[in-house]
């Protein structure tokens, strides 16, 4: 056998190699993303498939129990919206009229199951509408006595 | 007035790079050598000018010029001096100067150092220098300014991202960019050695420092921000195949591959149209690298905000790719006639493989990355490909690669005899078969894991091993101790020492992630005061909050007792931290480190009302300080190999070498 010929499979047999572990990976790995409107508008809902949506959560429908570490809310898109139902610790950027992505499944009762959410970061911040809104009042010192 | 000077500077250095451009091509044209010395000047003129742009910038910044838009979004008066002045590479316009002024500083080096050394290509490597300085003041002038001013100037500046406030973001960008920029030095000097038609090894041989430097800068730049990840972003873990994260991380892999397969063609004269493609790749990808991050076109949690920079970007990646890779085909006759391989039992055939390996990570990483851009592109389906993909195709990769990391440096050159194999393996191999028995009988059971540790172990024997062969030789030949032979052997040999120091460092990363990735276990709760939460030998006891003004922001903290088996090891303080300018808390994880595991403890939230109940989510990750002990260990092999040496060892260092190869 040619020295070149030997090359030639060798070359084959590592791109064969490669393409394997390639296609494994990504049958295994690959997240479709959707919007709420395409979730909904889908005429068979993808149940049992492993899933990213996008859009914001919701004004007024973040639910928390902190004892259950359980979050429902609305993830909307401005025409449509989907209940999501988390249990965990969202990230820090997590927020109501925020963007956030979950990732999940969606279940039969037409609630999304989600096991992450990542809260979009943006470089450039813009500050809260009243400057130290966010601040937890009840810990500031001086403010106690405003607590119930 | 600084957004003047600075400004101004930028677009004089673009004229200048310009005549650096074209002086070199108008010498060669008429003949004159004044106007080769005129490349050189216009390398140095945009030296004195960014360097001047550069600190107009850090002075606005420190004096918190807000009349400039970029100092008013990236600081406020509160900012402490420090972060104003870090502030230069916490956007994108600032880490766009960061990146030509790098750029530059290294250009200036070379220029001024090899003032009278290789004249047939300095005036061509100072011409790339200049092609890739003037795309990036183009960008500077007139595409992102940093200049840029704004009005009405507003009372205070919006600060940083409070994430970047960190003193591992301090280093990480700059180390990222050194890293980056000092690949366009072997660069400069391939393309130079291309346009000259000079392509014998001296290109190499001159780069070969500057090659190792960028290396070294680019692992340290990925290991910090990996440990900035770990140390901040409050998620316990340090890598998470995110975009931008593999943008920094593409070009390490063929500058690996370039870094052993240069001294194929050193020794060899092989491999030379594979090394000069392996340097322009490097170097493409840090391109490749900006344009990713900064336009936006992958969602990713840490790019930048889109404009137009990605367009300008893609455009001098593709001229670069163009540009090069048609001076490589037309200098293609030049490049054949080289010998081929002797046998695949060999040094070269192993350094090929180790190449084949690294570039085939690369693909793998690369496709995965811009998967989801192909996907919508051809079609119109958004998806994402998780970390599971980059898991599972690159560990088969990178076990492969731990591998060839203990054969390589030991197996002969040309033709490896049994004899030869027998004598650098047998022991090693034997030594580390004992060594997985072991671990199997004491708890490592998964295949993975106990295949990984078994390979680090074959390595870390083939260096010790080999190692003391050659003390003992010492010992015998010239009745040295065996520190004062340990020594002497590295400084005649330096950049195989420092070489097997670096690939022990090495292993040491690829064990804190085989323990960290195969091993973490992980646990979250909500506790009232008094109550406790327990993970493997820890128990977390939750004692109490408390609020506190801290100079920039406004934090929670929660006081934990934590307990090992029992035994009292003091308090953990976790917290939430509020910025003024920021919608959402930020938080600070805290951990403990020992050889053995970290615990990692994130403080997820609390109830305001009540003050007596927390959300708490405690991780124990095996193994993670070894990658950071790893990185100061490569920082020591690093040093090693490239410590100057006086001509006598340079000769030892040839001389050695051909003993090696002989047997």
């Amino acid at each position: 056998m040619g020295r070149s010929k030997r090359f030639i499979i060798g070359g084959i047999i590592i791109l064969a190699a490669l393409a394997y572990l390639i296609y494994g990976g990504m049958r295994e790995a690959i997240v479709y993303f959707v919007t709420p409107s395409e979730l909904k508008g889908q005429e068979r809902p993808s149940q049992d498939k492993f899933l990213r949506m996008g859009g914001m959560v919701a004004a007024g429908s973040l639910k928390k129990d902190t004892q259950n570490l359980t979050y429902r809310f609305e993830l909307t898109d401005g025409a449509q919206s989907v209940p999501v139902h988390f249990r965990g610790v969202p990230p820090d950027l997590f927020s109501e009229g925020k963007g956030a992505v979950v990732e999940g499944r969606l279940g039969p009762d037409g609630v999304f199951l989600a096991s992450t959410i990542m809260a979009k970061h943006a470089e450039d911040y813009s500050p809260p509408p009243e400057g130290h809104a966010t601040v937890p009042k009840s810990f500031v010192p001086g403010q106690e006595e405003k607590r119930p | 007035m600084s957004a003047a000077i600075g400004h101004l500077s930028v677009v004089a250095a673009f004229f200048l790079a310009l005549w650096g451009i074209i002086a070199p091509i108008a010498g060669a044209r008429t003949g004159k050598s004044r106007l080769f010395a005129a490349t050189r000047a216009a390398i140095l003129g945009q030296f004195v000018l960014v360097t001047l742009a550069s600190f107009s910038l850090i002075y606005a910044l420190v004096t918190t010029d807000f009349s400039i838009k970029y100092v008013a979004f990236n600081t406020t008066r509160a900012t402490p001096v420090y972060y104003r002045v870090t502030g230069l590479w916490g956007a994108l316009e600032g880490s766009l100067l960061l990146w030509e002024w790098i750029l530059i500083i290294f250009s200036g080096l070379v220029a001024w150092l090899y003032k009278d050394k290789h004249r047939d290509l300095m005036p061509w490597v100072l011409m790339i220098f200049s092609i890739v300085s003037v795309f990036f003041l183009g960008v500077l002038a007139f595409v992102s300014n940093p200049f840029e001013s704004v009005f009405p100037v507003p009372p205070d500046g919006r600060g940083l991202n409070p994430l970047l406030e960190d003193a591992n973001m301090i280093t990480h960008p700059p180390l990222l960019y050194t890293g980056f920029v000092g690949l366009t030095v072997p660069y400069a000097f391939a393309m130079a050695a291309l346009i000259a038609g000079k392509l014998d090894e001296s290109w190499l041989v001159t780069t070969r420092r500057w090659t190792l430097t960028a290396w070294f800068f680019l692992t340290m730049g990925n290991l910090v921000g990996a440990y900035w990840s770990y140390h901040v972003l409050g998620w316990g873990g340090y890598w998470a195949w995110d975009p931008v994260e593999n943008a920094a991380f593409m070009p390490w892999l063929p500058a690996t591959a370039f870094l052993h397969s240069v001294q194929v063609q050193e020794r060899r004269r092989m491999l030379k149209v594979w090394n000069l493609s392996l340097i322009i790749i490097a170097f493409s990808l840090t391109i490749f690298g900006t344009f990713l991050t900064r336009s936006g076109i992958l969602s990713s949690i840490h790019a930048f905000s889109s404009g137009p920079v990605g367009t300008v970007f893609l455009a001098f990646l593709a001229f670069v790719l163009l540009g090069s890779f048609g001076l490589l085909a037309y200098r293609a006759d030049s490049l054949k006639g080289q010998p081929e391989l002797d046998s695949m039992v060999s040094r070269e055939s192993a350094f090929l493989l180790n190449n084949v390996v690294l570039v085939s990570a690369l693909f793998t990483i690369f496709l995965g990355t811009i998967f989801p851009l192909i996907s919508e592109a051809v079609a119109g389906v958004q998806v994402s490909v998780g970390a599971p993909y980059f898991n599972s195709v690159t560990v088969p990769l990178f076990l492969l690669l731990v591998f060839l990391m203990g054969v390589g440096p030991m197996i002969a050159w040309r033709k490896a005899s049994w004899d030869n194999l027998k004598r650098n393996f047998l022991w090693p191999a034997a030594a580390a078969l004992a060594g997985a028995v072991a671990l199997f009988a004491w708890r490592i059971r998964d295949f993975l894991p106990l295949l990984g540790f078994t390979l680090l172990l074959f390595v870390v024997f083939t260096i010790l091993f080999d190692t003391a062969l050659a003390v003992r030789a010492r010992r015998r030949l010239a009745g040295e101790g065996i520190f004062k032979a340990l020594v002497t052997l590295a400084r005649r040999n330096q950049r195989r020492y420092g070489g097997f120091i670096v690939h022990l460092g090495i292993v040491l990363i690829m064990m804190g992630i085989a323990g960290s990735m195969g091993y973490s276990v992980e646990r979250e709760a909500t506790l009232r005061t008094g109550e406790s939460l327990s993970l493997g030998r820890y128990r977390i006891l939750f004692e109490g909050l408390k609020g506190s003004q801290q100079p920039t922001h406004f934090r929670v903290e929660g006081t934990f007792r934590v307990f090992n088996e029992g035994k009292d090891l003091g308090t953990m303080s976790p917290a939430l931290k509020f910025f003024p300018a920021q919608q959402s808390p930020v938080g600070r994880a805290v951990y403990r480190s020992t050889v053995t595991d970290d615990l990692y403890v994130i403080l997820s939230g609390f109830s305001e009302l009540q003050q007596n109940q927390a959300t708490l989510k405690m991780l124990v990750r095996p193994l993670l300080m070894w990658m950071w002990l790893g990185g100061l260990v490569i920082v020591l092999g690093t040093i090693v190999a490239v410590w100057p040496s006086n001509k006598h060892s340079a000769v030892s260092d040839q001389q050695s070498a051909g003993l090696k190869a002989d047997g």
